[in-house]
């Protein structure tokens, strides 16, 4: 299972798992999109990113907090990803369809990606995420 | 209760210094026997690890619907020094202002003899749900001008009559907000939204006053049984959630340059008067009155809607109040050095200044600043009171709504949406969202009960109770 929630009382807290690094980091995208949507559709749309930070935590925060923008401003519900994680630093192609009130609408909206909580620890030959978004 | 915990009194239960390592002051917190179950270790754990940040005044302090959130718990209040004390986003949240308001009409229940038109109405016009935008279109300087002078715009805009600006909080226009910190992504993020509704617990309610418990306080804000009244409930969208995300990231390098020590990162800050800790103020200033624009602008709509739908006119449906409950104040408040100007952070939290403040508007100094509490979907809503009580402990803070007991997976797992929305119907109460999987996470059982949480700042006299609001009809976001 790629990913899961958590409980939490108030706000929405999901474990992610991958085989890789650039895969966790893909798999919370997907899980964050999946959380603000109903329905995800494959689509065509791309869109590259790139996010430095000064740490891991920090650089799935960004990350994902650039999604949110990229998101909102551009109209557009991303479900899959493509992430290249070299050190502190990411490349990242986002793919997805534009907003439709009729497909989309009745989601959920994330507000933030939390510090509280943020954990990226190793499982074996897992690599795993808890993320806790504001919604 | 849980270990470690220590009662005061009935309702008054502290968290003693060591709980997390590096407290300053004890953690202060407000909670009846009954709903001591509700309590998460990992709030009471934030609460803790807000007593370890420099320059708190007295305690760390949390309301009766204290419950987990990020950096501080839900419910969170706490005031620092501003010489040797801190301003956090981990203390305000990332919707900065979310807030409530309260507006009266002269309709009864007996006057909406079609309650499922009116909501549909209000359903159309008010932009609800995740992508919704408005049909306002502003300008980039509007956009300024809306974080600079906050609800006086929209007055000036037509959104409204000069007594709304007097029933804010704050008269609607934080002082000291700056444009200049608001990034670029923040501004294109406000842009489309002023006078949208969003999402999750954002909602929009039809009410009547169906008790009162203080006639002197009811009649002194205009509300009387039988009345309906309208309620909003929302805050400052993605421009608020980009400008605390973006001054995180500041504010975390700033943690580390001052050598501040913080036990969660998300609690990054920075002294209340450094280069950093003012831009987030001035920032967070700015997006608060964007806030109360948007709050404002939806107001417009219901007036408007209801002026088409029973010819009232827009000044017969006054402003009761409007509260904020995410934000951090410069406030004047009596402590053991005489009186000082902290700043004061609420998250999910009220302010509930008592009679006599001069921060509350004349017309009701008498009896002290309207609290607006909202009731979970279904549940009743209360108007309270400030008291010279909430001066004295708790900076002039009470709680701000019924606080979650249930996650929303596992509300949406307990009942599907559409059957909440038929119990509800059965009860007189019309819902109305973009999906029924959103009615199920806001669903009534996944709250505390409302009566329980205002009776516990009643009995601790943090507010007192002034009337009482069941639901009509309900736009959930």
């Amino acid at each position: 299972m790629p990913f899961e929630e958590l409980p939490h009382q108030a706000d929405v807290r999901v474990r992610v798992t991958a085989g890789s690094c650039d895969g966790l980091f893909a798999e919370a995208a997907r899980a964050m999109f999946a959380v603000m949507y109903v329905t995800c559709g494959r689509g065509e749309l791309e869109r590259s990113l790139s996010v430095n930070a000064p740490d891991m935590p920090g650089l799935l925060v960004d990350f994902l907090s650039e999604l949110l923008f990229i998101s909102e401003v551009e109209r557009v519900v991303f479900s899959s990803f493509r992430v290249e994680v070299t050190g502190t630093s990411l490349e990242a192609v986002a793919c997805g369809e534009p907003f439709s009130p009729e497909k989309h609408r009745g989601g959920m909206e994330i507000k933030g990606v939390s510090y509280s909580g943020l954990r990226i620890f190793r499982d074996g030959e897992l690599f795993c995420s808890e993320i806790l978004f504001d919604v | 209760m849980l270990a470690g915990i220590e009662r005061i009194d009935e309702v008054e239960w502290e968290v003693p210094i060591g709980y997390v390592p590096g407290m300053r002051v004890p953690g202060r917190f407000y909670l009846s026997g009954d709903l001591a179950g509700t309590l998460e270790t990992e709030a009471v754990q934030q609460l803790a690890n807000v007593a370890v940040l420099p320059g708190i005044v007295r305690y760390a302090l949390a309301m009766p619907d204290i419950h987990s959130g990020y950096g501080f718990p839900i419910g969170g209040v706490a005031a620092f020094e501003q010489d040797t004390g801190i301003i956090s986003p981990g203390g305000v949240g990332y919707d900065i202002n979310c807030g409530v308001r309260l507006i009266a009409t002269p309709l009864t229940p007996a006057d909406i003899t079609n309650p499922r038109a009116l909501i549909e109405a209000l359903f159309t016009t008010v932009p609800t749900g995740v992508g919704a935008e408005s049909e306002m279109r502003i300008s980039r300087h509007d956009l300024e001008e809306i974080m600079i002078e906050g609800v006086d715009w929209a007055v000036a805009a037509g959104y409204g009559t000069e007594q709304d600006t007097v029933h804010c909080e704050e008269g609607g226009k934080m002082p000291g907000a700056d444009v200049v910190p608001v990034s670029k992504k923040a501004r294109q993020r406000g842009m489309p939204q002023a006078g949208t509704l969003g999402s999750g617990n954002h909602f929009l309610e039809i009410q009547a006053v169906d008790a009162v418990f203080d006639d002197d306080a009811a009649r002194t804000f205009g509300l009387h049984p039988g009345q309906v009244c309208f309620m909003v409930h929302c805050g400052s969208r993605g421009l608020g959630h980009q400008i605390c995300t973006d001054h995180l990231r500041t504010l975390e390098s700033a943690t580390r340059r001052y050598g501040l020590e913080i036990p969660d990162r998300q609690l990054a800050c920075a002294p209340v008067h450094s280069p950093e800790g003012e831009a987030y103020f001035g920032a967070m200033a700015a997006a608060a009155n964007y806030a109360w624009v948007n709050r404002q602008v939806i107001t417009h709509q219901v007036r408007t809607v209801l002026n088409r739908m029973y010819g009232i006119a827009h000044e017969e449906m006054p402003l009761v109040y409007d509260v904020a409950h995410n934000v951090a104040k410069m406030e004047t408040h009596v402590v053991e050095k005489g009186r000082r100007t902290l700043c004061v952070h609420r998250k999910g939290a009220t302010r509930a200044f008592g009679p006599g403040c001069p921060e509350v508007p004349q017309d009701y100094r008498s009896v002290g600043q309207p609290v607006i509490i909202p009731g979970s979907m279904g549940s009743a809503s209360y108007v309270l009171r400030g008291t010279k009580t909430a001066m004295e402990k708790t900076f002039g803070s009470t709680c701000h709504g019924a606080g979650r007991v249930m996650s929303r997976t596992k509300a949406k797992n307990a009942t599907a949406g559409s059957d909440v929305r038929k119990d509800l119907l059965k009860r007189g109460i019309v819902v109305r969202a973009t999906s029924d999987a959103s009615i199920a996470e806001e669903a009534p059982d996944a709250y505390k009960e409302s009566d329980k949480v205002v009776d516990v700042v009643r009995r601790a006299g943090l507010s007192l109770p002034v009337v009482r609001l069941r639901p009509i009809g309900v736009i959930k976001g």
